[in-house]
């Protein structure tokens, strides 16, 4: 449970050596009940402060970092269509095809959806908020896959800039599709949308909302399910 | 205004030990099992009962340094006793 393969791994492995030091601290303090002399105030100060200091600080950043992951997008149900998708090796769809390559990773929910901006990390758990506000209040109990839920949209229209960070429109084999020569001013200007022509879905094509039933298609679905 | 004793700084430190550790077992239960719920419950909540829980402890620390108590009967028995551990 416990190996340690990260930055994120440490932290958690402090924050909790952290907390297991102050709840034998205030353990003791609870059980034996000492006068509150110098000495006990001191100890109490790491208890009640220093250590749980320590385990917040820790324990926010790897829990941040833990939400960066698929995995966690993926602890929601209703978002099963698209991790699903995304982790399989052998779709197609760009998110999948996205989640293969190594910038991308564990994290390609996050690198492609977090806003682009300087704050964008603060804005993207904001609503990240409103996701979990409508998960308990709108999708909690609809089927497995979110069956019965409303279709799921984003806040607002996806932007290209998350699409030039890497396909800077630059590159000459990028340039010489037909469709990309056609327009490649407006696409940089951000007046054609990449997501105009490399559609929902294509992108992820067993979300209800671009027309999937939330599972594989039939073949990889009998191999999967 | 408030009759401050040794027993309601006794008192004081004993809520901030168990809120302590109710924000402690939040924040340990968000780092052990990572759900959407559990993060922001302890990254919210947990964080408020420990901030207000060593705030609550300070303040106490703050009576006690100030000599809050040290006249009332109990605290002289405490005192005498085990220190200031009355109660």
């Amino acid at each position: 449970m416990f190996e340690l393969h990260s930055t994120e791994d440490v932290l958690r492995l402090s924050a909790l050596s952290s907390a297991v030091i102050a709840i034998a601290i205030l353990v003791y303090y609870l059980a034996v009940r000492p006068p509150l002399g110098r000495a006990t105030k001191v100890v109490l100060l790491f208890g009640l402060g220093v250590m749980p200091l320590a385990v917040s600080l820790a324990g926010n950043i790897s829990g941040f970092e833990y939400t960066l992951r698929r995995d966690f997008c993926g602890s929601c149900h209703v978002m099963r269509p698209y991790v699903e998708d995304a982790s399989d090796p052998a779709s197609k769809s760009l998110a999948s095809i996205h989640s293969r390559n190594a910038a991308f990773g564990p994290e390609s929910c996050y690198t492609c959806h977090a806003d682009y901006q300087i704050f964008g990390a603060m804005t993207t758990k904001a609503n990240g908020l409103k996701h979990l506000y409508y998960y308990i209040t709108e999708y909690a109990n609809t089927g497995p896959y979110g069956e019965g839920g409303k279709p799921i949209h984003m806040y607002k229209e996806f932007q290209n800039g998350m699409c030039v960070r890497c396909h800077s429109t630059e590159a000459p084999r990028w340039a010489a599709v037909e469709d990309h020569a056609g327009m490649i001013e407006d696409i940089r200007k951000g007046d054609a949308k990449c997501i105009d022509c490399h559609t929902g879905e294509k992108i992820h094509p067993r979300a209800f909302a671009h027309g999937g039933n939330g599972k594989a298609p039939a073949p990889a679905g009998e191999q999967k399910e | 205004m408030f009759n401050v004793t040794k027993i309601t700084i006794r008192r004081l430190v004993l809520i901030s030990t168990i809120a302590t550790l109710g924000s402690l077992f939040l924040m340990v239960a968000s780092i052990l099992f990572p759900g959407p719920l559990l993060l922001v419950v302890a990254m919210s909540m947990g964080q408020v009962l420990g901030v207000s829980s060593l705030v609550l402890y300070l303040l106490a620390i703050a009576l006690d340094l100030q000599g809050y108590g040290e006249h009332d009967e109990l605290g002289q028995a405490g005192s005498a006793g085990s220190g200031t551990g009355g109660e």
